[in-house]
């Protein structure tokens, strides 16, 4: 049945494809800055992260290795534009079922086109930020291109995972609206559990004071790892860790699987219930 | 499909179609606690055990009174409900009309909108690009091609989504209740379209509340009521049976 129905959504990518087009051209239409909406967002939330833990805060990241690089922002960047990449493909996602109902009631198509088109529109902003990103470590002294493949990878693991997670947060949203609410309480709090805007030595410091098991913990945490190998990547421009690699690798599979194996078993049935 | 004579375009086999009825607010996680204690969903069956065939070429009719299921059945032809009990078959590619429109988005222009309705409705870009000039010449809405369509007016809006679905080259076409919103000359339009669909052997499953339309159009007709199949037939018998009980009611 997953196979029948993976045959029916390369049959219909064309939708997808045109699905994506909606989203990405709808967003903005009508704002005078189009597309550039998409690059001064992260670049606004840098600047306040920068100020409050750069400059108050003092978190000090430890510098790349072997790239040199030592700027805060940068290092921020590295690690939070994935995550606003998941962020932004989950709470689309979510929602990707309930704000279609007037086109899933009234046509048929394989559903999961939704979610997944919100991935890929989501993912052309990624591009883009990332994009602007590499030129910006450049220019302070790091040499990102060589790595840019092996970025190409990580982003593919990254979008497994969120679309994953989408997916079956979107199912559950049908028979429950409350989770949409609680996805948008939910998120800022992994964020901070997720080493994006500080240093994960601060809490392997933590862990040498009050004990080993909440690092212990603290590293079950896919995104973790996930952020780690964009870091290695970008920021430190080596190849990442065995352990992290295959962490974020095996937790994106293992999610993406799950949330495509509800979708495809409840999108018979999502149309009634809307 | 063994069993099916091969001009038979759609086999109705005994579907029933239930949807839960829940009593209050149910898609909360309070709701869904709540549950335990107590039943608040009910089944409704609003299709019960209906069966009737549509040989190929013809059109064929549902009617019945508000609330009937008449869009609840052709929904289940249309594969965007699963029947819950029996089976139906459609022998061809099927393209629905149950809203015209749906899937534009508000803020992308007509010309945007024809090449995303057109890949819901299972056409390749290619496809869409091909028949471009004949969807706009259908809808006739040449000078607002380029325009967002949510300045579009109601009707615009309708001719727009039924030039799209007439050209996406099914063998069976599945219509409800559209052609009330469009003009007269834009339902005469679409009443030649559909004469020449089924001369070329495609297939029209319709709902209409306009009996001298149904009259005009069906071959046969099924007469819905209460999501149970009241009578199926020749047109005139079964429309005039309907209009009858109709006017029973009224007076
Ligand atoms: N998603 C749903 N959940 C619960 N009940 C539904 C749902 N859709 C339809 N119904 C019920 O099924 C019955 C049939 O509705 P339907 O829309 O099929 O009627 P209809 O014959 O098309 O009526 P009309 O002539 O007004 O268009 C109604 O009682 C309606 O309340
Ligand atoms: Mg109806």
């Amino acid at each position: 049945m997953a196979a029948s129905y993976a045959r029916e959504l390369i049959a219909t990518r064309e939708l997808l494809l045109n699905l994506t087009m909606r989203e990405v051209k709808g967003q903005y239409r009508r704002t005078a800055l189009g597309q550039l909406w998409s690059i001064i967002n992260p670049l606004a939330t840098m600047l306040v992260y920068t100020l409050v833990f750069a400059f108050i805060f003092r978190a000090e990241p430890p510098p790349g290795d072997p790239s040199g690089l030592d700027l805060y922002p940068l290092w921020l960047m590295c690690g939070l534009l994935p995550w606003m990449y998941v962020t932004r493909v989950i709470t689309g996602g979510v929602a990707s079922i309930t704000n279609n109902a007037g086109l899933i009631t009234k046509v048929y198509f394989p559903r999961m086109h939704l979610p997944l088109s919100v991935a890929l529109s989501t993912g052309i902003t990624f591009g883009v930020e990332l994009g602007v990103l590499t030129i910006a470590l450049w220019i302070f002294g790091g040499f990102p291109l060589p790595w840019l493949p092996l970025v190409v990878q990580a982003m593919g693991v990254l979008a497994m995972f969120a679309t994953g997670i989408a997916m079956l947060l979107a199912i559950l949203n049908v028979h429950f609206r409350d989770t949409q609410h609680f996805v948008s309480i939910l998120l800022p709090m992994w964020m901070f559990l997720t080493p994006i805007i500080y240093p994960i030595s601060l809490v392997e410091d933590a862990a040498a004071r009050a004990g080993e098991w909440i690092l212990q913990v603290y590293q079950l945490n896919p995104m973790l790892h996930i952020v780690e190998v964009f870091r290695a990547l970008l920021y430190d421009n080596r190849l990442p860790g065995a352990v992290e690699s295959l962490a974020a690798i095996g937790s994106a599979s293992v999610v993406f699987a799950v949330g495509y194996l509800v979708f495809s078993r409840h999108e018979r049935r999502l149309a009634e219930l809307l | 499909m063994s069993g099916v004579a091969d001009d038979t375009a759609v086999v109705v086999d005994q579907v029933s179609k239930k949807f839960r009825l829940f009593h209050e607010r149910n898609q909360t996680l309070k709701s869904a606690v709540m549950r335990r204690r107590r039943i608040v969903a009910d089944d409704f069956w609003a299709v019960r055990n209906v069966s009737f065939e549509v040989p190929q070429g013809e059109t064929f009719g549902l009617i019945g009174r508000n609330g009937s299921s008449k869009s609840t059945l052709l929904k289940t032809l249309a594969r965007i409900y699963v029947p819950d009990e029996g089976r139906v078959v459609m022998n061809g590619r099927v393209s629905s009309m149950l809203e015209v429109g749906s899937g534009f988005h508000p803020e992308l222009s007509g010309r945007e909108n024809i090449f995303l309705n057109g890949s819901i409705l299972g056409l390749t870009r290619k496809q869409v690009t091909a028949r471009f000039d004949e969807i706009v010449d259908f809808s006739g809405v040449e000078t607002f091609i380029d325009q967002p369509v949510k300045n579009y007016s109601s009707g615009m809006y309708v001719r727009l989504g039924v030039a799209v679905a007439v050209h996406t080259d099914p063998d069976i076409l599945i219509v409800d209740e559209i052609l009330s919103v469009g003009d007269g000359a834009f339902i005469e339009k679409s009443r030649k379209k559909f004469l020449e669909f089924t001369g070329q052997g495609r297939t029209i499953i319709l709902v209409s509340h306009s009996l001298p339309q149904v009259r005009e159009m069906c071959h046969q007709v099924a007469w819905l009521d209460g999501g149970r199949l009241r009578a199926v037939g020749p047109t005139d018998e079964v429309v005039a049976a309907y209009g009858a009980s109709i006017e029973a009611e009224s007076s």
